[in-house]
Order: C-alpha cells, then structure tokens, then sequence
C-alpha cells in the first residue's frame, strides 16, 4: 500500500472530522449552522478518499478491499458517495446527523492501519490514555442524565395524558416533576455533549490503542463493544434529530446506550491496568 | 393594652351586606381617625371585596366593644344595622383571626394570594396615618411573616383553583415557560378568552384566532394583539400552533385525529396541548391517544381543580398548625412585654433603697477596709434580690392572664411603684 495513500486518507479523515462537528452542534443547539460547511468539507474528504483508493489499488495492483482497514474504508467511501449522491436529490439534510459522524469513524479506522512510531515520550501516552479515559466517563456521565430525564419524561408524559386522577397514595410526587419542555432540553444537550464526548473518548482510544498495539487491536472483544456503544450513541442522536423521537422510544433506547457504556466500562476496567502497569 | 378585631366577612354575610359596610379606599384615613377620636390607641382597616374589618388596640380599662359600636352609629347609622353577621374578637382570639387572615386561611378560595397584599395596603394607610405603632403593628407585622412562612413551608398558593388557571398550570407543566408559544383561539367562546388572556399574560406571545364569522376573530385577535386565521383553512397551519383552545358552538368535531397526527409529524412529535372547554366537544377525544397529544375537556379541568382544592385543603391543615405555633410564641412574648416596665420599676425601686441605706450605714462605720464594704454591697444586693424574687415571678405568672393586670396593680401598689 503506498504511504502517500494513507496520507490523503488521513486528509479526508481530518475533513470528516467537520461533519461529526456539525452533526454535535445540531443536537445541542437544534440548528444546523455548520452544515454547508461541512458538506463541503464532506465533498472534498470523499474526492481525497478516492485518490487514495485508486493510489492503493494501484501499489498493490489489485481493489483494496484485501484486510477490515481497507474494507472500512471502502465502506466509508461508498457511504459517502450515496448519501451525497440521496442529498443531491432528495435534500436530506437530517440524514448528515448520522451519516457525517459514522463516515468520520470508519474513514479513521481506515487510516490507521500502517504502524507509525512509538510514542515519543511517556508524558504523552500517559496524557492521551487519561483524557481518552476521562472523555469516555464524561459521556458515560451524560448518558446518564439523558436516560434519568428520559424516564422522568415519561412518568410526567404519563401523569400528564392521564390528566391527574387523584391517585390516592402518591399525589404529591408527581408535583415536583419538572416539566416537558424542561426535560426536553436537558435530554437534547446533554445527549449533545455526552455525544461529543463518547466521541473523542473513541477516537483517542483507537488511536492509542492503534500506536500502540499496531493493527492489533481490530480482534480485541472489549474494543468492539465500545463501538456498538457509540453506534447506539449514535443511533440515539440521529433518531432524535431526524424523527424528533421523544417519551418511550428515547427512554428506551437511552438505557439501552446506557446498559452498553456498563458494559464497556466493565471491559475496561480491567485492561487500563493491564495496559499501564 | 388590648387587641379587639371586629367586621364581618364572605363566611358570617351575604354580599349585600359586606357591600353596604365596605369603606372605599379614599374615606380610610378617616374612618381610622373615627377609631381614634372613640378612644382606639392604634387602628388599622381592611376593606376588601370578601371581608370588611377593623382591628385596634386600646388602654385596659376601656371596652372595645363600646368603641365598634359607637364607631357603627357614627359611620352607619346604627349600631345594630349588622348584628348576627359581625364577628368580634379580643387578644388571643384576635391575633389567630390576624394571622389566618394574612395566611389565606380565611379567604374564600383558601390560599389565595390577594388578601397579604389587601392587608399590607391597609397597614401601609395606617402607617401613614400615624394609627399604628405598638401592640397592633407588633401583629401585623408579625402576621405577614407567618403568611411568608406558611406560603414557603406549604404547597398552599401552588395550586389553580380556577378552570382556566388550571390551564396555565398544565401548559406550564407541559412546555417549562410559556413565553415564544403560539397559542390558537377556535371560536369565541367566554371561558376560551378567558384561558387565552391567563396565557398571555404567563407569557404566550404570538396569539391566533380563527372564528366562523371572520370579523369577530379579527376583532378578538387585535384584544392580544395577535393575527386571525382564516377558519375554512386553520388545520393547514396546525403544527406551527403550541397550544389549541377550542370554545365554538360547532355541533360536531372540528378536530379530529387524522389532523392532529399530521400536525404533530410536522412538527416532528413536539407536543401539543389542547384545550376543549366547548360544549357540546370540539375535539376528537381519541387525539389524547396519539404521542406528544395532550388533550383537556372541561371535566378534566375541573378534575385537576377538584384535586387541587383536595390538596390545598391538606396543606391549609398544615398552615393551620403553623399558625398555632406562631401565636404561641407572639403570645408568650407580648406576656413578657407587658410585664416587664413593672419588673424594671420593681427592681430599680429596690436598688434605690438599698444603695441610700448602705451610704447611710457606711458614713456611720468609717472605720470598714475594703473587703468589708464589698461584703455589705454583696449582702444587701442578696437581700433585695430574694425580696423581688417573689413579686417578679408573680408578675411573670399573671403575664397575659384574665386577672393578671390585678396582680400587677397590686405589686405597682405595695411597693409604690410610679405608673
């Protein structure tokens, strides 16, 4: 594969990087202010990609499609390609919420595939480990707060719809819920920020476990739930953002996202300290 | 001094009568002068749709009662004109009554939030007429923080009471603030206006009527300054609308499930909250069903008052017992304030008598160090203190008793107290 390939993949990644920007700046602020830019930028990363397709195609004399690095970014490529392709046509702006961010991840696990030099000094493995760590229990956080409004939307939801029968045992609790409106904006932002954080928790954990371990890490059981974890994240956003799902569906997808950061949490726990002895 | 609180209100008269006894903000100052003039010390009036009352305080020997009644001659012409529908009452019945008042206790619509401002109003007269300044203004003052007090420490004024009110309530309960929210007016309904005026007033800027008859939307639009909506086309423009009141006379269902689903697709499952104070209904019941759709009739309203009414008269009970502790410590306080120029006088007169007669003994024994004349000091000072040791928990135990200004009389006689 030739080196100057990976680095027009690393461009494109780098141009994606403005669409999962967008993507977190319209679920926390429910506007999308950046989104011409990042199509742009979009655009430009998918023409980048191509070059380095055709770059590594032709070192290796065959598709690069050969490992998951190469296939991922192929994937990346063709999602690109179709969304800008459904844009085109249909102006489906809400879709970039999903795919901008999805395209970003994929294209970056394409580019890490050649192993680069080992950390240059301690203080910046060290560094990059604990703010990959604290990113990850910041969105974890987040999610927490989604999910606890999500389910106190729902019981207010309730109460609401079934216009206060007295209901003789516990009447007074449910006059101290905060209102709709209120939940709703507390789950946009935080599930925004949460977002934003899970994210960059992500991409420095594959970049460091990319530094250091190589290609190795592709395998590893604990890696993967922590991509199931942020494509629910990511399911949970979009599906907000584009279909405005509220009440049941986001309390229940939220504790699913929830139930999957345990799970990772779980799984990691245990390989920070293998990892820093 | 004594506390007298006499009148009548929406509980002892009809409105006939509340009405022919009423004084008008403008002859108060007067009325308080009346008060003075039959010999009140501190007057105070409050004069309000739902209760007519006066409150002074007067010297122990006169009766308050001769001052309301020689007041009702002077002022109404008779001072029997009202008799069967008054109410009068002295010192600790008078201050409870104070302190429920302040407290909403009393009102109509208990927990209401009027009567502390009506009665800071007439504070504020009698302030300002100079007819406050001692035990009555130590009360009312008093009053007002127990009605603070009762306000933070219970759910009292939480909660509507009013149909429409209620409809605020539950608009703030869906939407947080209502303030950006689009309200839209279906016919022209009294109870519809009414709910509209509460939520424009809680903040729903941007109101939209509609109305069979276009002239009378327009003409109920330019009331909130808001536009009017065609009425053979107001289901198009459904999901840019919040809130929905529907009051017209149509006899059949002018919303129906199919229009809420689109519009709250539109809007991308935003809720909605409709309000159906028309009768016979103007909206479908089966939108409640659909997600982010809360839908309200006139009996789900009234629901939510009648649960209201429930719970305020639950945290009234609980008013109630802090209005009872409040009066036990003002009580135990006034005692204390009434007896205490008499212990003071009390022990200033025997400080008097031992300090002259210990200077007379002194002249007479030149010969004493020191240590001896601070042995003599010590002695006297012990004797007076056993003496008024007595007398001063007399006085403090006939504090604010039936009998109790005897007793103090009594001391104030023995030991020649000046007055």
């Amino acid at each position: 594969m030739g080196e100057s390939g990976i680095l027009w993949l690393r461009v494109a990644a780098g141009l994606y990087s403005f669409g999962l920007l967008d993507a977190i700046i319209t679920v926390i602020r429910r506007r999308e202010a950046l989104f011409r830019v990042a199509l742009t930028a979009f655009a430009l990363g998918a023409v980048f990609q191509l070059v380095a397709i055709v770059e590594m195609g032709m070192a290796q004399g065959r598709l690069p499609v050969n490992d998951i690095f190469e296939t991922m970014s192929f994937l990346g490529w063709i999602v690109t390609v179709v969304f800008l392709a459904i844009h085109y046509r249909y102006n489906a702006a809400s879709l970039s919420v999903f795919i901008f961010p999805l395209v970003f991840v994929m294209t970056l696990v394409g580019a890490l595939r050649n192993p680069v030099s080992p950390w240059s000094n301690s203080v910046v493995r060290s560094t990059a480990l604990a703010v990959h760590v604290v990113a990850s229990l910041l969105g974890y956080a987040a999610l927490l707060f989604t999910a606890s409004a999500s389910v106190v939307y729902l019981m207010q939801e309730r109460q609401l719809k079934r216009k206060n029968k007295p209901a003789p045992n516990r009447p007074s609790l449910f006059r101290v819920l905060p209102p709709l409106g209120v939940l709703d904006d507390l789950i946009s932002k935080s599930l925004g920020i949460g977002f934003l954080f899970i994210t960059v928790g992500l991409v420095l954990g594959i970049i460091w476990a990319f530094v250091e371990t190589g290609t190795k890490w592709i395998g590893n059981g604990s890696v993967l739930i922590a991509f199931v974890t942020w494509a629910v994240y990511l399911a949970l956003v979009f599906f907000r953002v584009s279909a405005g799902w509220r009440g049941r569906k986001t309390a229940i997808l939220s504790i699913i996202a929830l139930t999957c950061c345990l799970v990772t949490w779980i799984a990691h726990a245990q390989l920070q300290r293998r990892l820093l002895p | 001094m004594k506390l007298f609180v006499a009148g009548l209100s929406h509980k002892t008269a009809p409105v006939h009568l509340r009405e022919k006894f009423a004084i008008a903000e403008a002859s108060l100052p007067k009325a308080l002068q009346e008060l003075q003039k039959l010999g009140a010390t501190e007057a105070m009036v409050l004069s309000t749709c739902n209760r007519v009352e006066m409150a002074f305080s007067v010297p122990e020997p006169v009766q308050p009662n001769d001052i309301f009644d020689g007041f009702l001659r002077n002022w109404q012409g008779s001072a029997n004109a009202f008799e069967g529908h008054l109410y009068r009452l002295e010192s600790k019945e008078a201050i409870h009554h104070m302190f429920r008042v302040a407290a909403s206790l009393d009102s109509m619509v208990v927990g209401e939030p009027q009567i502390l401002g009506q009665l800071k109003a007439a504070y504020a007269v009698a302030k300002s007429e100079g007819t406050v300044g001692g035990l009555l203004e130590t009360v009312v003052t008093r009053a007002f923080n127990v009605a603070k007090r009762v306000r933070t420490e219970t759910g009292i004024g939480q909660m509507a009471v009013s149909v429409s009110y209620a409809a605020v309530e539950l608009a703030r309960r869906i939407f947080g603030s209502l303030k950006g929210q689009t309200v839209l007016i279906i016919g022209s309904g009294k109870m519809g206006e009414l709910a509209a005026k509460h939520l424009h007033r809680s903040g729903a800027s941007k109101i939209l009527v509609t109305n069979r008859t276009h002239e009378r939307a327009v003409q109920m639009a330019a009331v909130f300054n808001g536009r009017a909506v065609d009425y053979t086309s107001f289901t198009s423009m459904l999901h840019e609308v919040d809130i929905v009141i529907a009051s017209s006379g149509a006899q059949h269902y002018i919303l129906n499930r199919d229009n809420m689903q689109r519009a709250i697709a539109l809007r991308r499952n935003r809720p909605m909250f409709l309000i159906d104070i028309a009768v016979p209904r103007n909206i479908d019941p089966a939108v409640n069903d659909l997600d982010g759709v809360f839908l309200y009739d006139v009996d789900d309203l009234e629901g939510v008052v009648n649960a209201n009414i429930q719970e305020r008269s639950k945290q009234a009970q609980a008013a109630e017992a802090i209005v009872l502790k409040e009066l036990d410590q003002i009580l135990t306080r006034l005692k204390l304030e009434e007896v205490t120029p008499t212990i003071v006088s009390l022990q200033g007169q025997l400080e008097e008598i031992r300090a002259a007669e210990v200077a007379k003994a002194l002249r007479r024994m030149p010969g004493l160090t020191p240590e001896q004349v601070q042995a003599v000091e010590a002695l006297t000072k012990s004797i007076i203190n056993k003496i008024a040791h007595g007398p001063i928990s007399e006085l403090r135990r006939n504090a604010g008793q039936p009998d109790g200004s005897q007793a103090v009389e009594l001391i104030r006689k023995v030991f020649h107290l000046q007055a």
